[in-house]
């Protein structure tokens, strides 16, 4: 089969999204650069959310275009998780747009970007070949690089930004190079056909294929941000536009690990037993650097870099421990908790920094006086990623946890409680800061406007709910096959 | 003929020298230039898997025409971004860039 | 050809890059014992196709001439897809040329957007 008669109508959500990206981007120019739009807000968040009943529509059945282009539950959970993602991102950013201090920025643009990041985002998590795989990231990255730069006359964005390009740049030349001896080796781009040959070609060339695994690590390892390729992240963090830094640290670290699964199960899955120990040292070392690091912090958005390094580390467990799908099962779970967890503090931070004019931890003084709603439901989230009981981010680290415990890398289970534990501390610094210390002097009482009040509801409801019931995902999730095509 | 290895040793020294300029230069502009240098080297990789590798067929040279414009991207957004930080500091030496510090 | 011999072949490697290496430096050393050295005002300028040199080499681009690099960098890379698909074209058919049509009108409303930004304009 060619690529022409292939059944071109799976990719109908990824085109759709294209086009509806054009069509605001078009709009955006043709109404004139400066001002405000509100409405180009809306209508992005409108396509996403087509976008995304488009995807449940045609992706629920699988397929494949020329078996490089894939449609399986794996790409269709985690193109839903994007979708979702940079909807709230884009309800998040539309009240941060409207603020007099961002007046400098140009709004269509920043949304069409977005949507064009969301589409990238897709085509990665959905591609089985080298080449649309690279394409898709590419997207996504060269979209987060003009985002993070998006206040341009703001010192601290562009130098975020530069930073990002440059190191961003050099990962990508990093993933390129250990691609170019996948295919060398095999002759072939698809993963499909990679992943027959890597158990032969890695006894012949055994130094070959690890040196390939391991460039194709560093560079996804720096787009997830795992140590020791994380020391981007807190400098583009703080930098960034706070909604843009909700966008990194959520849409792109989770496509990132839709891409790092898609890879190193498909690619390298016939050798897993010869690098899951790799991932579970790189996992060991993420945890424990990214929470002791964080403890120090006292800038919210570096904090919150800290600590997603760290959520990324428990996020690796499962991928060194569980092979398969109930592997598959706890990344995906734990993916939905940290999306909703995090999005959610995140709208919180970004109400709260934009307000009070810093992003030191001290803004959140008194919080709980100054818009009870918004102190209590930050709480929820700061307890989630923390993994208390009742909460999303309980369950999915509890699963993570058992997984590490039968995968017998006890060790593993272990530094992650440990971790966790260290983890309450600075999260209970941002709840003292919130409920035991008094407003500062001129904080006057927070208005929550409508969007951010969905998305903080949004995110509040399914973190407990999941945290209550998760057994309403984790059946459906039980009864897929992820990766049709394994 | 040439055998392929002498190209994948061509590939690796100009990787290492574009990584080293990468880590060690203070001019943004070549340190851009370095990432270029890396990515072309991934090139010369792709190019010769594609004509004498042990699998030889087109699919390395289709990925070498996506790398090509990918990089090219890049360095335009790379550039852009450069532009604007000239505007704000006045200056692109890499050590005046320290706002953003652990 | 295989693979096989990759590891023996960079000993080979190795002997070109010695040459490569020794080639300039004992070249170079050479013609410095030999060479006469005599250097006036005049010998010492530099030679620029006989024309008296005039200001400093480095000179600084205008800002507005990035931009137009940048923009032509885009649209020059981008047409790297034409031509494979120029080639190839009668066996792609009607459906790769409306693929192309495609690719060409997104292209179209890049440049229909950096016109409006006024990027064009040399100001």
């Amino acid at each position: 089969m060619t690529a022409f008669d292939a059944n071109w109508s799976l990719m109908t959500p990824e085109i759709v999204l294209a086009a509806l990206a054009l069509l605001v981007f078009t709009i955006d120019f043709m109404t004139g650069i400066h001002g405000k739009k509100p409405f180009i807000g809306r209508l992005s968040v409108l396509s996403l959310l087509v976008t995304a009943v488009l995807v449940v529509v045609t992706n629920s059945t699988s397929g494949s275009i020329a078996e490089v282009f894939v449609v399986d539950p794996f790409a269709m959970v985690f193109k839903l998780i994007i979708l979702i993602g940079v909807a709230m991102v884009i309800l998040i950013s539309m009240n941060f747009l409207d603020r007099e201090r961002n007046a400098e920025v140009y709004q269509g643009e920043y949304y069409s970007i977005m949507l064009f990041a969301a589409l990238g985002a897709m085509i990665m998590v959905s591609s089985a070949d080298l080449i649309t795989l690279f394409i898709g990231l590419e997207i996504l990255s060269i979209s987060s690089y003009v985002l993070a730069g998006f206040k341009k006359y703001s010192r601290p964005s562009t130098e975020a930004a530069i930073k990002y390009v440059v190191l961003g740049g050099t990962a990508s030349a990093f993933i390129l190079y250990g691609m170019s001896f996948l295919y060398g080796l095999t002759g072939s781009t698809s993963l499909l056909e990679i992943g027959q040959a890597i158990p032969m070609l890695f006894e012949e060339y055994t130094f070959v294929v690890m040196m390939s695994f391991l460039f194709m690590l560093a560079g996804f390892g720096f787009k997830i941000s795992i140590v020791p390729f994380h020391m981007w992240a807190p400098d583009v963090y703080e930098g960034a536009p706070t909604p843009v830094t909700a966008f990194l640290s959520v849409v792109s670290k989770l496509a990132g690990f839709g891409i790092i699964l898609r890879v190193f199960f498909l690619g390298f899955g016939g050798v897993y037993q010869e690098w899951a120990f790799i991932i579970a040292v790189i996992a060991a070392i993420t945890m424990i650097a990214g929470n002791f690091i964080a403890l120090t912090q006292t800038n919210v958005k570096r904090l919150m870099a800290y600590s997603g390094i760290a959520q990324a580390g428990y996020l690796l467990v499962p991928v060194a421990t569980v092979v398969g799908d109930v592997g598959i099962n706890m990344i995906v779970f734990y993916s939905v908790a940290y999306l909703m967890m995090t999005l959610g503090a995140f709208a919180v931070i970004t109400l709260v920094t934009e307000d009070t004019g810093t992003s030191d931890l001290s803004s959140f003084a008194g919080l709980y006086q100054r818009a009870p709603y918004l102190a209590i439901a930050m709480t929820v989230f700061l307890v989630s990623l923390a993994g208390l009981p009742l909460t999303a981010g309980f369950i999915g680290k509890a699963y993570i946890f058992f997984g590490a415990v039968a995968g017998e890398m006890l060790w593993l289970a272990i530094i992650m409680i440990v971790t966790s534990v260290i983890s309450f501390f600075y999260y209970f610094g941002f709840i003292k800061q919130m409920f035991m210390t008094d407003p500062r002097p001129n904080d006057k009482e927070l208005a929550v406007p409508g969007s951010m009040q969905t998305v903080v509801t949004v995110s509040l409801a399914v973190t407990v709910i999941l945290g209550i019931l998760p057994g309403l995902v984790l059946d459906i999730f039980n009864t897929f096959n992820w990766m049709a095509f394994f | 003929m040439v055998p392929v290895t002498f190209f994948l040793a061509l590939a690796a020294i100009l990787f290492c020298i574009g990584l080293y300029g990468v880590l060690t230069r203070r001019h943004l502009v070549i340190v851009l230039v370095c990432i270029e240098l890396m990515l072309n080297s991934v090139n010369i990789n792709l190019v010769a898997f594609s004509a004498i590798g042990p699998f030889a067929n087109i699919t390395g040279q289709v990925f070498t025409l996506f790398v090509i414009t990918v990089a090219a991207a890049e360095a335009a957004v790379g550039l852009a971004i450069l532009i604007a930080l000239y505007r704000n500091r006045n200056s692109i030496d890499v050590i005046k860039h320290d706002l953003l510090r652990w | 050809m295989g693979l096989g011999a990759y590891y023996d072949n960079y000993i080979l490697v190795l002997i070109f890059m010695l040459l490569g290496v020794a080639l300039p430096v004992v070249s170079l050393t050479f013609g410095r014992f030999v060479r006469p050295k005599n250097p006036y005002a005049e010998k010492i300028t530099t030679y620029e196709s006989g024309i008296q040199p005039e200001g400093d080499a480095q000179v600084r681009y205008h800002v507005a001439y990035y931009i137009v690099a940048l923009e032509f960098i885009i649209f020059d890379v981008e047409t790297v897809f034409l031509i494979p698909w120029a080639v190839t074209l009668d066996q792609l058919g009607w459906v790769g040329l409306n693929l192309m049509l495609i690719f060409i009108a997104i292209l179209a409303l890049g440049l229909a957007y950096s016109w409006k930004k006024k990027v064009l304009e040399w100001n």
